[in-house]
């Protein structure tokens, strides 16, 4: 068995005791019952002047507790774990239901020692302390706890970002460098007598720059996250991260807007994945499809694009920062095909929406924090490659448009609109890439941009940024895909 | 929720009470021990309900509470911010010694340390100066608040059991006219129906208590209490469009959601038919309920860390004429009782009414007590608060001349004949503003406009520019901003904006 008691001292709450606040949250007619403990502890350091002067430790605490009757969610939670307000806390969410108790606990307090399908009391004790479930890998063991790493050992690696970002390029004015490293301990345990526990690391890197010349000033960020200790931080990283950080700023001050209209978008392997995020990754979340709301509601069996294409949303990718072990439901990480084929196979389901489709969750219900009720949320989405090089694809725009870095996107559900910013590119014109284009909104719908990708580089690559989606909630993601050719995009310009 | 009223002043009713108060000063004064030379505590609790409701049935409950202890500690001229919502004075020699520990490894700075004393705020010593706590909001039963989500609703009862909404667009009419029903204002028919409708009542109280180590002491507490809906329709050929709107107050009675459902679901059909429209420069006027969206670039351009970084496109932009003739945007902070007032910021600097931009000039960055001993600029506050666009036309003696524009009432309907032909900006989706040089690409939701009245939806939309340009085209600001928002920003209107089709 794994060191479920490492979680339980952690959490100051015994076994019988959880058992009583299912009972109680279900006291109201509740079909289905969970608690979701948390434990974490945010370190962050900024550099900036070229000293790290900056920096602290967060701490977040408490229980989240859930409550559904049918599709219905009640949800409450207590910043402490003694059972007096967290009774009121179970209390509070058994509202929901709002009649005579229709189920009882099942397994409750028995059920505690249920390991099924493998996929429950199966977690890490703390950092590095896996006392795992036979045939179950950590998808983030650490080497190094964050919690056991001194601030004063990440200091000269924020140092040396700043001087090597500056040796690099006379032009720089101004480094900002931050570390921002985060660890979790969740236990949660429901209704169904699953007790699942999970220790979630995550650290990112991020430096924005200021480049001066001729009177014209540019900035340009780059950042890398992954769900590792504290050994993630070496050397290597921070000269990728340097190099990234002045490449391209050449073109960056050359760069004009472009002329605005309809055109042919080559998507640059990698950050391009946003165009999944947001044009099709969103309208699959089976919340907005269960409430008829997207424009891929009731779509599912049906080809929707070249049979060529393949859209994946993955909990798998070990280190990754969409990575899940379980989710927020403790459901175990998976992949999930989303277009198989060319064919909508899956939505990304939370507990709600599998039981509404008749379908098993896909590992999806995600939540920003114990502060929140789980629901249907990305982790890594990308494209499987194809079989085009890029070259061949950017040669066969005759006039058109090179996007390789982005910051932010949206995405209208029903009507399946999506944009997102453009912070550098370069027009295509007669197969070539040509002049340097930035700060652009590229618009697009959903359905359409789908149907309109007619070809698909063999060139993958997963973006390690700090990705953040913010449907409601924060939830840590990725994304990613190889080159692949739009036929016809609404790009913003002059 | 206790009531007491002691030496903290009265808190009757507040969330955080004296127990609560005195384990705050604990840790400062456990942070003064260990070695800090200044420190500022800001203790903060709140409590949300809110009742959800779906396609007219209850769908979600919750209840939340949270309190949160924020650190700022000062020591051998190093900083560093600390919180944990594990409040408790006995966990208070722990924590702050492993803050103090944290922030001896980090490197000096001599810049840090708190805000004069004379600049902090004298008026805020229970919460309630800023006049933006209901007392009825103890009086809030989960009863009433159940009712006013399903009242808020349009699909329920009968309409429920119907099968949900439907109607029919006249062809022809103004669109922003279109309710002649007795329900919802539009006919039935079968031009459209409703997919589903989610509804949120809430109210919650935020209380925040900040001390520092030199005296002070600020308290400001408020309530708020809020409805909003989005309705999802879909057409006759089942292309779905959705529709969002809000209300909130700060007062229990002050909240009107009777309509609010009716206005999303407007919004929605009024989307129904969206056609292309040709890329060129047009007159753009922007609803009051998004406009803020152009403005908030100006202040992050106009804060103080902003511009030592070389971050900003209004560096060296203090004094300046920038913006165009009557262009004048108060802060006005202290306008108790309204949305968005405060008394002092995250420092405890009082807050003042000022303005920010006065007749096309810029009259304040935003400088903390670090940005004033690092770049020199005169210290001010650390953000803006309550900031008002005075009503403004271009050119003519009725432009606006600074604190009390000439123009008392200008309407959506006056800016859109002004302009006469252009698009109708109702909703931005997605886009960005570079803030180091103020160029600017947002895609667009709204409509075609001419002859000062509205012809049909547009689709995928992109608008392209640099901010300090895009205000110099500035043509109109109405008197209409919503008096439910913190940001009083009224309808805009621009000339010769580039559009992206």
């Amino acid at each position: 068995m794994t060191d479920r008691r490492y979680y339980l001292d952690t959490f100051k709450v015994t076994e019988e005791q959880m058992g009583r606040l299912v009972a109680e949250a279900l006291a109201q007619g509740g079909d289905y019952a969970d608690l979701y403990f948390e434990y974490t502890t945010y370190n962050d350091l900024l550099l900036r002047d070229g000293e790290v002067s900056s920096g602290g430790f967060h701490i977040d605490f408490g229980v989240g507790i859930r409550v559904l009757k049918g599709e219905r969610t009640g949800y409450a939670y207590s910043e402490n774990t003694g059972m007096t307000d967290m009774l009121a806390a179970a209390r509070a969410a058994a509202m929901i239901a709002g009649g005579q108790a229709r189920k009882q606990v099942e397994r409750a307090a028995s059920g505690m020692m249920g390991n099924d399908a493998g996929k429950t009391d199966i977690g890490n004790a703390g950092y590095g302390g896996t006392d795992s479930g036979e045939g179950w890998q950590d998808l983030y063991p650490m080497r190094q706890s964050w919690r056991s790493a001194r601030a004063e050992e990440f200091l000269p690696f924020l140092k040396s970002l700043e001087q090597k970002i500056t040796a690099k390029d006379g032009r720089v004015t101004k480094v900002i460098a931050r570390l921002s490293d985060s660890q979790s301990d969740i236990m949660m345990f429901n209704s169904e007598g699953e007790l699942t526990c999970d220790t979630r690391p995550l650290g990112s890197i991020t430096a924005s720059v200021i480049f001066c010349s001729g009177g014209k000033t540019e900035n340009k960020t780059v950042s890398r996250s992954f769900r590792a200790g504290a050994e993630m931080v070496t050397e290597e990283l921070i000269d990728e991260m340097a190099a990234e950080a002045v490449a391209g700023i050449d073109e960056r001050f050359e760069a004009k807007r472009p002329k605005g209209g309809q055109m042919p978008v080559v998507m640059g392997a990698g950050a391009s994945g946003i165009l999944l995020h947001e044009a099709m990754g969103h309208s699959f979340e089976a919340d907005f499809n269960r409430k008829g709301q997207s424009i891929f509601s009731g779509r599912t069996g049906e080809k929707i694009c070249d049979s060529s294409i393949s859209i994946v949303d993955d909990g798998t990718i070990a280190g990754n920062r969409g990575a899940c072990n379980f989710d927020d439901e403790g459901i175990p990480g998976q992949k999930t095909y989303m277009v198989k084929d060319g064919i909508l196979n899956s939505y990304l389901h939370d507990r709600i929406s599998a039981k509404w489709f008749g379908v098993s969750p896909t590992g999806n219900g995600r939540r920003e924090s114990f502060r929140f009720n789980p629901i249907p949320r990305m982790r890594a989405t990308y494209m499987e490659n194809g079989k085009a090089s890029r070259d061949d694809i950017i040669s066969s725009v005759k006039k058109g448009i090179y996007v390789d870095e982005f910051s932010n996107g949206q995405v209208k559900i029903g009507e399946g609109d999506f944009t997102f910013y453009v912070k550098s590119g370069r027009l295509i014109e007669n197969g070539r890439l040509t002049a340097p284009v930035k700060d652009i909104n590229i618009i697009g719908n959903g359905p359409q941009a789908l149907a309109d990708i007619i070809a698909v580089g063999n060139d993958l690559k997963i973006d390690n940024g700090t990705w953040t989606c913010g449907k409601d909630q924060s939830a840590a993601v990725s994304c990613g895909i190889p080159t692949v050719l739009v036929r016809s995009l609404t790009v913003g310009g002059n | 929720m206790q009531h007491t009223k002691d030496k903290y002043g009265e808190t009757g009713g507040s969330l955080i009470v004296k127990e609560e108060m005195e384990s705050a000063r604990h840790f400062m004064e456990t942070a003064l021990r260990l070695g800090a030379s200044q420190a500022r505590i800001s203790l903060s609790k709140s409590v949300l309900d809110s009742f959800s409701v779906l396609n007219g049935e209850l769908d979600k409950v919750t209840h939340a509470a949270d309190r949160s202890i924020y650190m700022y500690i000062f020591a051998e001229g190093r900083y560093g911010t600390f919180s944990t919502n594990m409040t408790d004075a006995d966990k208070a020699e722990d924590f702050v010694s492993k803050a103090i520990e944290t922030v001896k490894m980090l490197a000096p700075d001599p810049h840090r340390r708190l805000p004069d004393p004379a600049r902090t705020a004298k008026d805020a010593q229970t919460g309630r100066e800023a006049g933006l706590y209901d007392e009825e909001y103890g009086n809030v039963t989960s009863e009433e608040r159940l009712a006013a989500a399903l009242s808020g609703a349009l699909m329920c009862g009968e309409d429920k059991r119907k099968g949900g909404l439907t109607g029919a667009l006249v062809p022809g009419k103004d669109r922003q006219a279109d309710r002649n029903g007795a329900e919802t204002g539009m006919p039935a028919g079968d031009n459209w129906k409703m997919i589903s409708e989610e509804c949120e009542y809430s109210d919650s109280v935020d209380d925040n208590y900040t001390i520092d180590s030199q005296g002070f002491a600020g308290r400001h507490t408020e309530t708020s209490f809020a409805f909003c809906s989005e309705v999802t329709i879909a057409d006759k050929d089942g292309n779905r469009f959705s529709g969002y709107w809000w209300e909130s107050s700060p007062f229990r009675s002050g909240l009107d959601l009777k309509d609010c459902s009716v206005a999303a679901l407007r919004k929605a059909v009024s989307q129904i038919g969206p056609k292309r429209h040709r890329s060129g420069k047009y007159s753009m006027v922007v609803d009051r309920s998004v406009s803020s969206r152009l403005v908030s670039p100006l202040f992050s351009a106009l804060n103080a860390m902003a511009i030592q970084q070389k971050n900003s496109f209004l560096d060296g932009s203090l004094g300046q004429k920038i913006f165009p003739e009557g262009m004048t945007i108060m802060d006005l902070a202290r306008c108790c009782g309204r949305p968005g007032s405060r008394l002092f910021d995250t420092e405890g600097v009082a807050t003042a009414d000022a303005p920010v931009i006065l007749d096309g000039v810029v009259k304040e960055y935003f400088v903390n007590t670090y940005m004033a001993s690092k770049t020199g600029f005169a210290p001010t506050i650390e953000g803006v608060s309550r900031p008002v666009l005075m009503p403004f036309i271009q050119g003519g003696s009725s432009t606006g001349t600074g604190l009390v524009s000439e123009e008392k009432e200008v309407s959506l309907q006056d800016i859109l004949h002004r302009c006469g032909s252009g698009i109708y900006v109702c909703g931005f989706n997605g886009g960005n503003c570079n803030q180091t040089t103020g160029d600017f690409s947002y895609g667009i939701e709204g409509f075609a406009f001419k002859d000062g009245k509205i012809t049909h939806p547009v689709r995928e939309m992109v608008i392209t520019g640099n901010m300090i340009s895009l205000w110099n085209s500035l043509l109109a600001a109405g008197s209409d901003a919503r008096a439910c928002t913190r940001w009083q920003i009224p309808t805009l209107a621009f000339e010769g904006v580039d559009f992206s089709a």
